[in-house]
């Protein structure tokens, strides 16, 4: 890389001749390193997923959750360092609710995006701090229906039909990009985000990895960003893995031929 | 003076993402003796193997009981535990006050992660050099959670942490699944035996170097220290390492050790009964070779 | 001492707590719910002691496109709110690139009366039209409470209309029953309270936007010709 030794890339907030910031290009490195996260904003609501590394035997199954709310409507999910998203997590509900203290009504995603987003870019101002390690996907629903945006360490963002990060965004990417978002509904795409986790996963096989998956409908959760019940996940990762194994067969049969 | 460019702060990512300053941290913890917690369905245990930093020295503290229903079990720098509990203490008080009702244990851990998450973004801070152990009984039931430098916290139904702690990991990997349905003096044993396995070739677990604490579903958390805990030791029998016994007699077999050694047990009883209380003139047992105390470091 | 200056009756501004010489609304103003969206009105009188200050006075304040509000009490109070409310609407639209709901307003209006309840004597209702909740009344009288409601009517001239708001009042009205009805109940207002007069101003919110109207005294309040 030719960053390294240059003696730009050691400090924030420090432009290379170049034009670029190396501190916020090795925070996204970070995120790379961390497990995939992925969002679909579908016909009747949000669905949020990620790939959960078990990295111990020992940690209690289901705890630990990686997903989670910052207001009745919303939520948020995560790839890269744990810490830093639990700390953006909590300065999104502290948006949330300042909202509503001031105009008695919920933020809209994309105001709440904005300002996350605004939060994340102060991290790249100042050499007294570094960029968030980061990049945040938030889903939700609002006055203009579902809504889904990602945050990366920079502080730029996008609104996405479907978004992924962390290590798996390449296969989730293409993934995502088979399914015709607009049409599906929420029942229909948990099953997609299953198996677009799992797929994502493949290249890290030999490590465990437990599925979470929430979701916000408007009609399906009453509005409300809430845990995907158990049995639907696993009905879904039981489709998924038949789905996986069924490709695979494909493209056996086609190697003979 | 640096092993490299990008590890003299905590607000440096190097080229890879990582953030050495936080990875060194975590190093700070092994400096420190070995910490064991797991939990059954009715409780949840504390171990922890305590260090004195000379002959004449008191043992440093390991387990902080924190409130009735939960506490902490720390390695690393025991100046940064205390500040850590001091402010968990305030948090579980003001659950009390505020909403009438103990404070749950995940709250409390995310409380202490988020103080030490922003230590890591920020320049001028250092991360906390303490890993800790978390033990408590709230609504939903016994917990063991683990706090590190990084903000980072798990819930574990069994930890290690700390100095060999590796060693005590292996045991509770082996035998966690048994955890869940054992009573409280069952918990304990499996508690002490994994402590065991992490100690030193030249040690042995004696009523001055190991701390127990207890909590369980209707039974506030108490701390076992000193003489009170040689009951504990009876019963788990042996209290050298399985590597240093398989050692010292590789013709015993390990599963009746227990009922085998009653001489080695005794020896051991009585030398650390007599040594006993933590204080000046403590324990006679020898000290770390590897040289391992630091004064800060517990 | 009763905060915010409310006296006894519960509904007249405490005179006394007025600076001596301060201007007041003494006034009656009402905003009412119809079938395409809402209609605010209000006499026209300014009152400092004895004196008719201002006799034309416009108390339907405008603070968003079509999001207004009749200001009661202190004149300098409610018109300071209201351009506080006026400039968060703004930042709050210009940021969200969307309209701001009435309820957002009401909620601003609250906010500023009652964390300044000790210092403040205003009177206020909000209405307002927003595309996705049509039109609404919200009421905060002094204390700085909050309620939403069909239609409201405040200022020391309301006491003499409760019964006859409460007799006429019907729902879903259409536009012109609506501006008759605001009308004549202000008519009413405006005739038994002595700290009321002038004109009648009235200000129709709907989904196309704002349109005013005035009545004078000398002609009966009646309907004009519009020019």
């Amino acid at each position: 890389m030719t960053s390294i030794g240059t003696g730009y890339d050691l400090s924030n907030s420090v432009f290379s001749p170049d034009g670029r910031n190396f501190q916020v290009e090795y925070a996204s490195k970070a995120v790379e390193n961390g497990g995939t996260s992925i969002g679909l904003r579908v016909k009747d609501g949000v669905i949020l997923a990620v790939e959960k590394l078990v990295t111990s035997k020992l940690l209690v199954p289901q705890s630990n959750r990686r997903i989670e709310s910052v207001d009745r409507h919303a939520g948020i999910v995560f790839s890269g360092l744990i810490p830093d998203g639990r700390h953006f997590v909590s300065r999104a509900r502290q948006e949330a609710s300042s909202w509503r203290g001031t105009y008695e009504s919920p933020i809209s995603v994309s105001t709440l995006a904005d300002r996350m987003g605004g939060y994340a870019q102060a991290y790249t101002l100042y050499s007294s701090v570094r960029p968030f390690g980061i990049t945040a996907i938030i889903g939700g629903v609002d006055e203009n229906g579902p809504q889904l945006y990602m945050i990366e360490p920079s502080g730029s963002y996008w609104g996405y039909h479907g978004a992924a990060t962390g290590k798996g965004r390449q296969a989730a990417k293409s993934e995502i990009e088979k399914l015709d978002l607009k049409e599906l509904t929420l029942r229909e795409a948990i099953k997609h985000a299953a198996k677009i986790i799992a797929v994502a996963h493949e290249d890290s096989k030999d490590k465990e990895f437990e599925l979470e998956m929430t979701w916000v409908g408007l009609e399906e959760t009453g509005g409300k960003h809430v845990p995907v019940p158990k049995e639907l996940v696993e009905e879904a990762e039981k489709w998924a893995k038949k789905e996986i194994e069924g490709d695979d067969d494909e493209e056996d049969e086609k190697m003979e031929e | 003076m640096f092993r490299n460019s990008y590890d003299n702060d905590s607000v440096t990512f190097s080229p890879q993402g990582r953030i050495f300053q936080v990875e060194y941290a975590l190093e700070a913890i092994k400096q420190g003796s070995a910490a064991v917690g797991l939990v059954s369905k009715t409780h949840a245990v504390l171990v922890a193997l305590k260090r004195n930093a000379e002959e004449l020295g008191s043992y440093q503290k390991k387990i902080i009981g924190i409130d009735s229903h939960f506490g902490i079990a720390l390695a690393g720098l025991a100046p940064d535990a205390r500040v850590l509990s001091n402010f968990m203490r305030q948090q579980a008080m003001s659950s009390r006050l505020l909403y009438n009702r103990p404070i749950a244990i995940k709250r409390v851990v995310d409380s202490i992660a988020e103080k030490a998450q922003v230590n890591t973004q920020h320049y001028g801070r250092r991360p906390y050099g303490v890993g800790l152990l978390v033990a408590g009984v709230d609504k939903a039931g016994p917990h063991l959670w683990e706090f590190q430098p990084s903000g980072m916290v798990l819930e574990y139904k069994g930890a290690a942490i700390g100095a060999r702690s590796q060693s005590a990991r292996t045991y509770l990997e082996r035998n966690f699944e048994e955890f869940e349905n054992v009573d409280k003096d069952e918990l304990i044993k499996h508690g002490l035996q994994a402590l065991r396995d992490s100690l030193a070739q030249d040690k042995e677990l004696t009523s001055a170097n190991t701390s127990i604490a207890v909590v369980g579903v209707g039974e506030d958390f108490v701390l076992y220290d000193g003489d009170s805990v040689q009951v504990w030791l009876d019963k788990l029998g042996e209290t050298r390492s399985s590597r240093r016994r398989a050692e010292e007699e590789p013709a015993t077999t390990e599963a009746t050790t227990t009922e085998t050694t009653t001489e080695t047990t005794t020896e051991g009883a009585a030398g650390s009964s007599t040594e006993g209380q933590t204080g000046p003139g403590g324990p006679a047992g020898p000290l770390d070779p590897a040289g391992e105390n630091m004064d800060t470091t517990e | 001492m009763v905060s915010g200056h409310l006296s006894v009756d519960g509904v007249h501004v405490d005179m006394e707590h007025l600076k001596k010489g301060e201007v007041n609304l003494g006034t009656s103003i009402m905003a009412i719910n119809y079938d395409g969206g809402v209609i605010l009105g209000a006499d026209s009188r300014t009152t400092t002691g004895a004196y008719i200050a201002n006799r034309v006075t416009d108390k339907l304040t405008q603070v968003h496109d079509t999001i207004w509000c009749c200001r009661s009490g202190s004149a300098a109070d409610t018109q300071a709110v209201a351009d506080i409310v006026n400039y968060h609407l703004k930042y709050l639209s210009i940021n969200t690139g969307e309209p701001p709901t009435t309820r957002q307003a009401a909620a601003l209006f609250r906010e500023l009366t009652y964390s300044n309840k000790d210092q403040l004597s205003a009177g206020i209702i909000v209405a307002g039209y927003d595309p996705r909740n049509g039109g609404q009344v919200y009421s905060i009288p002094l204390g700085g409470s909050l309620h939403k409601q069909e239609y409201a009517i405040g200022g020391s001239g309301s006491t003499y209309i409760y019964g006859y708001c409460d007799a006429n009042w019907k729902p879903k009205m259409t536009e012109q029953e609506g501006i008759e009805f605001v009308k004549s109940a202000l008519a009413q207002a405006i005739k038994w309270d002595g700290s009321s007069g002038g004109v009648i101003r009235l200000v129709v919110l709907k989904k196309e936007g704002h349109e005013r109207h005035i009545f004078f005294p000398d002609e009966g309040y009646a309907a004009r010709e519009q020019d």
